[in-house]
């Protein structure tokens, strides 16, 4: 029952925030008036002998007292625009009384003839006025809505000076102050020199798009990696950008590799220290197969070396292998057994026997297996 | 004649009353603040200068906003008094005076206003349990 309640109104709330912006009583903007009006509905309320409210009660009370002052403004408004008025007058503001009240009738209001004058409406007003309590609003209320001035840029003639070319008439809005493009000019200047002036426009068009738009990837992929808890860190897209595993990989030849120093055991039987010998015939490059796990598995190293093992591996942002080992590391697992147990129990053996299942470390074995496959083959 | 002037002598009591009335409006101070009626006047086109009318619309409304509350306090007092009639242990429970979604909507359509009872917009999660229970 009551988790009913609380959905429907949590519907409601949603409702409420997709209403349109022309809605007159219920946007954003009114919600000042609107409180305004609930207090003093409150107060009125309590005037007349209630000790309290429901919310929704007094929600309805406020916006119909609203509605109520805007109904009586929109008659006025009619009647004095129908005798040719913009402003209204008294009577514009008794006849909407009138029209209001007609449901519920007022003395003489069956009579033809009468005069707006004596209306039986402002009788009854002035009787409340003579009988109502005093009651202040309980606020001070400032003036609203607070319109906020534009602060407008005069025009030549304004602020005394002197349109630049004769063409500009002096009523014209003046320019901007020149150091707000002077800069521009300047650097227009040092970055082109020549003065072909259209080209070093578009020039700096291009350049300032160029501008936003990295900008704007910049914070996409920001964003982005928030969004994929990347690197839970604070420090996050500093580790992506110094992360060396997670920029692309480079094809072999692309860059000058430093050799990998490896263990004397491992290394005598992966003979890697020769890129070219590794990559023959291959679909996968194992230097980028191989190149983090190798890493990985160094840093492993000096961790155990260090007993921080575990330290360092949390704090060490996620790493994010981007590698095609997907069908070839399938594919090669049932092979294992046959060929090469030695080699793994050896090169398990650096991973220490612990029976600790680290993902990271297992795929760390993994394609370590299977370089040290392919390169047997 | 006779008739008709006498007529005109109404009319002008009437004015120097309405006139009367309106200058007394520059002492009284509504409940209803100024600034907000001339807000919602601003707001359905109606442009005036005079804080005398401004003050009508605020009395005016005042006045309205009263018999409303007024008509559902009644409401409100004879539920409770059919209430005691039924229960006599709860009698100092349900003294309080509380302002109710079915007590307005049953003095508004009085009013030409058709409010119905939000039955599923609860104030608290105690709004939908038994209204004798109820403990605001």
């Amino acid at each position: 029952m009551n988790n009913g309640c609380l959905e429907n109104r949590k519907k409601e709330h949603d409702n409420s925030q997709k209403r349109p912006k022309s809605y007159k009583f219920g946007s954003k903007s009114d919600d000042f008036a609107l409180a305004i009006a609930k207090v003093a509905v409150a107060q009125l309320c309590e005037s007349v002998g209630f000790q309290g409210f429901h919310l929704s009660a007094l929600e309805t009370l406020s916006d119909i007292s609203v509605r109520y002052i805007y109904s009586i403004g929109k008659t006025a408004n009619l009647s004095a625009n129908l005798a040719g008025r913009v402003e209204g007058n008294v009577f514009d503001i008794i006849h909407g009384l009138e029209d209001l009240g007609s449901n519920l009738g007022f003395s003489g209001a069956s009579d033809v003839d009468r005069c707006a004058v004596s209306s039986g409406v402002v009788k009854d007003i002035t009787h409340f006025v003579g009988v109502s309590d005093f009651i202040p609003f309980a606020y001070d209320v400032p003036r609203f809505p607070v319109v906020k001035e534009s602060t407008k840029t005069g025009s030549f003639w304004e602020k005394e000076e002197d349109p630049p070319g004769e063409h500009i008439p002096s009523w014209l809005p003046a320019f901007p102050d020149p150091e707000t493009y002077a800069t521009r000019l300047s650097v227009e200047n040092e970055t082109m020199g020549v003065s072909n002036r259209k080209k070093t426009e578009s020039e700096l068009e291009r350049v300032e798009r160029k501008m936003d738009q990295s900008l704007l990837n910049l914070q996409l992929h920001f964003a982005h990696n928030e969004n994929k808890g990347g690197s839970s860190h604070g420090s996050g897209y500093v580790a992506t950008e110094s992360n060396p595993y997670l920029a692309a990989p480079l094809h072999v030849g692309e860059k000058e590799v430093s050799p990998v120093v490896l263990p004397t055991k491992l290394s005598n039987e992966v003979a890697l220290r020769n890129p070219v010998h590794v990559d023959v015939g291959n679909h996968v490059s194992v230097l980028e197969t191989f190149a983090p796990a190798i890493e990985a598995m160094k840093s492993g190293l000096c961790d155990s070396d260090n007993g921080k093992k575990k330290l360092l591996y949390d704090q060490r942002p996620t790493v994010r292998f981007k590698i095609g080992i997907g069908k070839k590391s399938l594919g090669t697992i049932s092979d294992f057994g046959s060929q090469n147990e030695e080699d793994l129990l050896k090169i398990a053996s650096w991973f220490g026997n612990d029976n600790e299942k680290d993902d990271k470390k297992r795929r760390v074995e993994k394609i370590l297996k299977e370089s040290v496959e392919s390169s047997k083959e | 004649m006779n008739h008709n002037r006498q007529s005109n002598d109404g009319k002008h009591d009437d004015d120097s009353a309405l006139s009367d009335f309106l200058a007394s409006l520059m002492d009284y101070t509504p409940t209803i603040p100024d600034e907000l009626v001339e807000h919602y006047l601003a707001k359905s086109g109606f442009q005036c200068p005079d804080v005398r009318l401004i003050r009508l619309v605020a009395v005016a409304t005042q006045k309205f906003v009263a018999e409303v509350a007024n008509d559902a306090l009644q409401h409100c007092k004879a539920r409770q008094a059919a209430v005691v009639k039924d229960k006599r242990e709860k009698q100092q429970k349900d003294k309080r005076l509380i302002l109710t979604m079915d007590d307005l909507s049953k003095s508004l359509r009085e009013y030409g206003v058709n409010v119905k009872q939000q039955e599923y917009f609860a104030d608290s999660p105690s709004t939908g349990m038994d209204p004798a229970t109820r403990d605001e």
